[in-house]
């Protein structure tokens, strides 16, 4: 038993049971030990670079323009292995957005549950009252207390007990991010644009996710709904998909080989240099960029699926003591009531 | 002694595998696959490492270094960065989709713990 930071009730520690200590640490140091000893027959610091980086190396300036080799090896001479790893992440971008997704059809990320609520009670106020749907609405709704959400924490008094129910955080965090933001974003175009140093699609993208994530904590969901919400990101992650296969492709028709270079090369350390490399790069940057956003949003926006049960106050004193018999009844009652 | 990097790859693959098999949070079960995935960057960028050698950009390279010899074969291993790159958004990209599905289980079973969904009740 131990007692939490604000001394309030004693709680129990949660046990965490584990499964077969031993089988699993004799297995794990078995693993351990074979790859310990492969570790002496691997390339060490002195070895010579193999025949595919030396390629990649001296192909980059003369085939490519590119003072960037990396670069050159992801869009370039690997650009087929890129092309693949691209739809890779938009499966699990799709297969996120799939699991995560509500029954009804959302405009938003957040807190479409409660416009749905607003909305129903306007057409339908009769149907709101009595049953124990709307019971169970009443009491989520008092639980979590939407309606007391200010904006922002500013004008409320110092020390209320958490959690802090404002969308926004205070004023030094919004007016830090206003400063921060614009920058950052200039980072990420400039990594992706300027590709003849390191940089490119990946980094770029995910920094313009930071942005994206720094503008969700510091003024709230509803602030940014209008330019975050499914309907604009995903057609652009679709058109940055279309703009690689179509960069790709097209090199099977202008040159007979799928990822060969058709663009003219440029003066290498010029933003256009890199021929084809430059408009994979940006394509990658907004499947990185609008697909990691759906992700992060999809599993934000994720709210329970089940109606709130009545007695669930009960069940969280009561599990710490028998966390077996009460799951039981819990298993019970969700199948008694999806049946 | 970039042995010490491989065998802290090593380690660290050991420890999320130890975790994947004798954890039954799910939480901490993709916590240890994130180690695991984490110790093959720390592997592919140690492999990458060359002594002496200096970053693969042909761009401004350090006074001793001219372009002809970084391309001649004075640098890290552009490749094995690539591959990097490759596996952190892989890395990323499966680690989203197990904790969307790690949600949906718990709703559903109202349980971290994966012996308790291997019972499948209901």
């Amino acid at each position: 038993m131990t007692r939490d930071a604000l001394g309030a009730e004693p709680r129990q520690l949660a046990f965490e049971p584990r499964h077969r200590h031993a089988i699993g640490l004799v297995l794990v140091a078995g693993i351990a030990v074979v790859l310990g000893a492969t570790v002496w027959g691997i390339p060490r610091e002195t070895a010579k670079l193999p025949a595919v980086a030396r390629e990649a190396m001296t192909e980059a300036l003369p085939d490519w323009h590119t003072l960037e080799p990396v670069n050159e090896v992801v869009y370039g001479t690997r650009g087929f292995d890129t092309f693949g790893e691209t739809f890779l992440l938009l499966a699990a971008v799709v297969g996120i957005g799939l699991v995560a997704r509500s029954k009804e059809p959302r405009r938003g990320f957040i807190g479409e549950e409660r416009a749905g609520h607003e909305e129903q009670e306007k057409s339908d106020p009769a149907g709101a009252e009595g049953g124990e749907e709307d019971e169970a609405r009443t009491a989520e709704s008092e639980e979590l207390d939407y309606r007391a959400e200010p904006e922002t924490p500013d004008t409320q008094p110092l020390g209320l007990p958490a959690p802090e129910r404002a969308r926004g955080m205070s004023v030094v965090v919004r007016g830090s991010v206003r400063v921060i933001a614009p920058i950052l974003a200039i980072a990420g175009f400039y990594l992706v644009s300027w590709g003849y140093s390191p940089g490119g699609g990946f980094p770029g993208g995910a920094v313009v996710l930071g942005v994206i994530l720094m503008a969700y904590v510091s003024v709230g969901y509803k602030r940014i709904a209008r330019i975050i919400r499914p309907g604009l990101i995903e057609p652009i992650e679709m058109a940055g998909a279309l703009l690689i296969i179509a960069i790709e492709a097209l090199g099977l028709v202008f040159k007979g080989s799928f990822s060969a270079n058709f663009l003219p090369l440029s003066q290498p350390g010029t933003i256009p240099s890199g021929g084809i490399m430059q408009v994979f790069s940006g394509g990658e940057f907004i499947e990185v960029a609008t697909g990691l956003t759906l992700a992060v949003f999809g599993l934000l926006g994720m709210s329970r699926d089940w109606v709130p049960d009545d007695d669930d106050d009960g069940e969280s004193k009561g599990d710490a003591a028998h966390p077996a018999e009460d799951s039981t009844a819990h298993h019970s009652r969700l199948s008694a009531r999806s049946q | 002694m970039i042995v010490g990097n491989y065998l802290s790859a090593v380690s660290l693959f050991s420890i999320g595998l130890y975790s994947v098999l004798t954890r039954r949070n799910l939480l901490k079960i993709v916590m240890g696959l994130s180690l695991m995935e984490s110790s093959t960057y720390l592997f592919l960028i140690s492999l990458a490492y060359r002594a002496h050698s200096t970053a693969p950009v042909l761009l401004g390279p350090p006074g001793h270094e001219s372009t002809s010899t970084l391309v001649h074969g004075s640098v890290a291993d552009p490749v094995l960065q690539n591959f990097c790159l490759t596996a952190i958004v892989i890395g990323v990209a499966v680690t989203g989709v197990f904790l969307a599905v790690i949600v949906r289980i718990v709703q559903h079973y109202r349980t971290l713990d994966a012996d308790r969904i291997r019972e499948m009740r209901g």
